[in-house]
């Protein structure tokens, strides 16, 4: 259903709405907004004029992550004339990956598209990303070529990022950087966001298995007010990834990944034991080294308590509330000669 | 349940604990009188935290007299927090207090505290001007001054029993052990304008203090746990991680050093006591790497009931026309008294 026609009485329009949004509308964009009062309306406009000729209704919904400008003051001015634009408003600033969760929870659309508020990215790009969905791809990545910032500062460390990330969490994104990504709504609310992952949503999406599409996105220089990330402190992106690659690969199965640290401890333990015997062997009690002793009596006592922690993370597992099974859902495809009506239902 | 009376505008709540006023009755008078005098109306609520007979008996006395309170009886002592959560069940009215059970401020300046309400979601009081030798000036200031350090907040006096809140703040926070005393620093944390109102000290707390040691002790470990869950809830590895790299760091470093003597200058490895201390230290990092793991793990496995941010309203106008649908700007854009503006803070968990 392409937008209301306005030509007809004022309740009629009233009713197409109030479907529509019982509905939900068949595309979301999402755009956190932190100072961007430059920006909003050039912002709002573009994304109009990008997507309404698509011809299928849709929402934007602006996340204004605690602003300390009139950013929120012209948005309302513009959703006062335009009903498709909902404002999220934190009561401080919580961050661009609470704002983006915020976006996504809030949202109604059933394909979500997420964006900067700074007009780095370009709407005109979103019915390329679009596209991707439509043929079937559950996440749709883009990234910026010609990116328009310094080389020093942002370009070089960025794309050694990306290269760690792709290398550790086996997702190789050309681009994790890019805001600009589409999402199927299923897919991507049930995905936990927390912390500072925004940078990680792919790696993060990957533990539900979703075919992943990359396409090449315009990139313009920033025209208003300053960069909100410079160099962010490495040890973060590292600890971070660490995070994002145990839970990935491991949350299901905690107690391995806690084997798996103890097991250079229970080597260590096994070398010097193995030098203690030999000592005592040959030269009796007194030639034993009281050091490496103890240093294997160490090791072997934190491999025990290492397994223990592992046991204690499969408790926390079983107790916590998320399941392989429910992420499986959320990409499976079925091929079956059996009718099955209830799953015929559910589609 | 007595339904014929709207519900009071103030709940005043009063934890009664180990410290107390000799004279209850008294007290409530007094408060009672200074919240009456603000025209609004209220209701008072007691929390004896545990079994305190002759507050009790005092508290009964008054009922007799035809006095309207509540009295909520804990069978033990839970704490200060716990008593006011049990207190803030059952009170009904908008804005929520909470007055000291012994003589800490002038009553008379509640209306103050009431006052700061108007541009702020909690007023906390700081006993202004305030008495005591210069030990204890320099106690507090050392106290104070470390909580604003780690918080980031800027608060003179976290001790002080007189806070006045709207109700969304205390239905937002969740209250627990000894945790009363940074409740500002709570609300701040999700979002809450917090102001502080200076109130005069009641004659009666004008005295020197004696604290045993263990009392600094609890002191700090709570502004510890405070630290530690405002600043890495939702990321404990950083904050194990950095504890742990840095022991393991260290560890390694020693045994490089070890191993070099022993490459360079034959200096056998099993004679180094040395040795001992870097393994201890190379694992000890591991260790606390690995309790870091175990904190990201509960934090993912619940990371859909916690939420990092508190929305504080969404703007959207359903009857606003779909600017720019074909060329007919026929309706205008003045729909104003339909406008939706609501201000919510959405269930915290959506299925």
């Amino acid at each position: 259903m392409s937008g209301a026609k306005s030509t007809t009485a004022e309740p009629k329009i009233d009713a197409a709405q109030r479907i529509a949004s019982a509905r939900g509308p068949a595309l979301s964009v999402i755009v956190p907004l932190y100072n961007e009062q430059e920006s909003v309306q050039p912002l709002y406009e573009a994304i109009v004029r990008a997507v309404e000729p698509l011809g299928r209704p849709f929402e934007m919904v602006f996340v204004d992550d605690g602003s300390k400008d009139d950013t929120v003051a012209l948005a309302a001015a513009l959703a006062r004339r335009d009903s498709r634009l909902r404002i999220v408003k934190f009561r401080r600033n919580y961050g661009q990956t609470a704002a983006m969760a915020a976006g996504i929870e809030h949202a109604r659309g059933e394909v979500l598209v997420t964006m900067d508020g700074d007009l780095q990215n370009d709407p005109a790009d979103i019915a390329l990303l679009l596209e991707q969905i439509e043929a079937g791809f559950d996440l749709v990545v883009g990234w910026r070529h010609n990116r328009q910032d310094k080389l020093i500062t942002r370009k070089i460390p960025s794309r050694i990022a990306n290269w760690l990330i792709g290398r550790v969490t086996g997702v190789p994104i050309r681009d994790n950087g890019c805001s600009l990504k589409a999402f199927r709504a299923n897919l991507i609310k049930r995905i936990p966001l927390y912390s500072e992952m925004h940078r990680f949503i792919p790696a993060m999406a990957s533990i539900a298995g979703p075919r992943l599409a990359q396409i090449k996105v315009r990139h313009h220089a920033r025209r208003w007010g300053q960069s909100k990330y410079g160099l962010s402190r490495i040890y973060k992106v590292l600890l971070d990834l660490m995070v994002i690659k145990t839970i990935a690969s491991f949350a299901s199965r905690p107690l391995r990944w806690f084997a798996l640290l103890s097991l250079p401890l229970f080597a260590l333990a096994f070398f010097a034991f193995g030098q203690t015997v030999v000592d005592l062997l040959v030269g009796g009690e007194d030639h034993i080294s009281l050091p490496i002793a103890g240093s294997g009596v160490i090791f072997l006592g934190s491999a025990l308590i290492l397994l223990c922690s592992g046991a204690l993370a499969e408790l926390i597992y079983a107790r916590g509330d998320v399941r392989d099974r429910e992420f499986l859902k959320l990409t499976q495809t079925i091929l079956s000669t059996r009718r099955n009506p209830e799953a015929d239902r559910a589609l | 349940m007595k339904s014929q009376v709207a519900p009071p505008s103030l709940s005043v709540i009063v934890p009664v604990g180990a410290r107390r006023a000799a004279d209850i009755g008294a007290l409530y008078r007094e408060y009672r009188s200074n919240v009456a005098a603000t025209g609004a109306t209220y209701e008072f609520i007691f929390v004896l935290d545990g079994p305190r007979p002759e507050a009790r008996r005092a508290l009964e006395m008054l009922l007799r007299e035809g006095e309207e309170f509540t009295i909520v009886n804990l069978t033990r002592n839970f704490g200060e927090a716990a008593a006011l959560t049990a207190g803030f069940e059952r009170a009904s009215g908008g804005t929520i207090v909470t007055l000291p059970a012994y003589p800490q401020i002038e009553p008379a300046d509640i209306r103050k505290l009431l006052a700061g309400l108007s541009t702020a979601d909690m007023t906390i009081g700081y006993r202004w001007p305030r008495h005591g030798n210069a030990l204890d000036r320099a106690r507090r200031s050392a106290f104070h001054g470390l909580v604003n350090w780690v918080t980031g907040a800027r608060l003179r006096d976290l001790g002080c029993g007189a806070r006045a809140m709207r109700r969304q703040v205390l239905e937002e926070i969740d209250l627990y052990g000894d945790q009363h005393r940074f409740l500002p620093i709570l609300a701040m944390r999700l979002g809450f304008r917090v102001s502080e109102m200076p109130m005069r000290q009641s004659a009666q707390d004008r005295h020197a203090r004696i604290y045993r040691p263990r009392e600094y002790v609890h002191h700090l470990l709570d502004l510890f746990s405070i630290f530690f869950l405002m600043r890495f809830t939702k990321k404990p590895l950083r904050f194990f991680g950095m504890l742990g790299a840095a022991t393991f760091g260290v560890g390694a470093v020693l045994i490089a050093y070890l191993g070099m003597d022993r490459v360079l200058f034959s200096e056998p490895l099993a004679d180094r006591p040395a040795l001992l201390l870097a393994a201890l230290l190379l694992v000890l990092g591991l260790q606390i790497f690995a309790l870091g793991l175990l904190g990201e793990l509960i934090i993912f496995t619940h990371a859909r009931g916690l939420k990092d941010y508190r929305v504080e309203e969404i703007i959207q106008y359903p009857d606003a026309v779909a600017a720019s649908d074909s060329g007919s700007d026929s309706v205008p854009a003045e729909p104003a008294g339909s406008a939706e503006m609501r201000a919510t803070a959405p269930p915290a968990v959506t299925a």
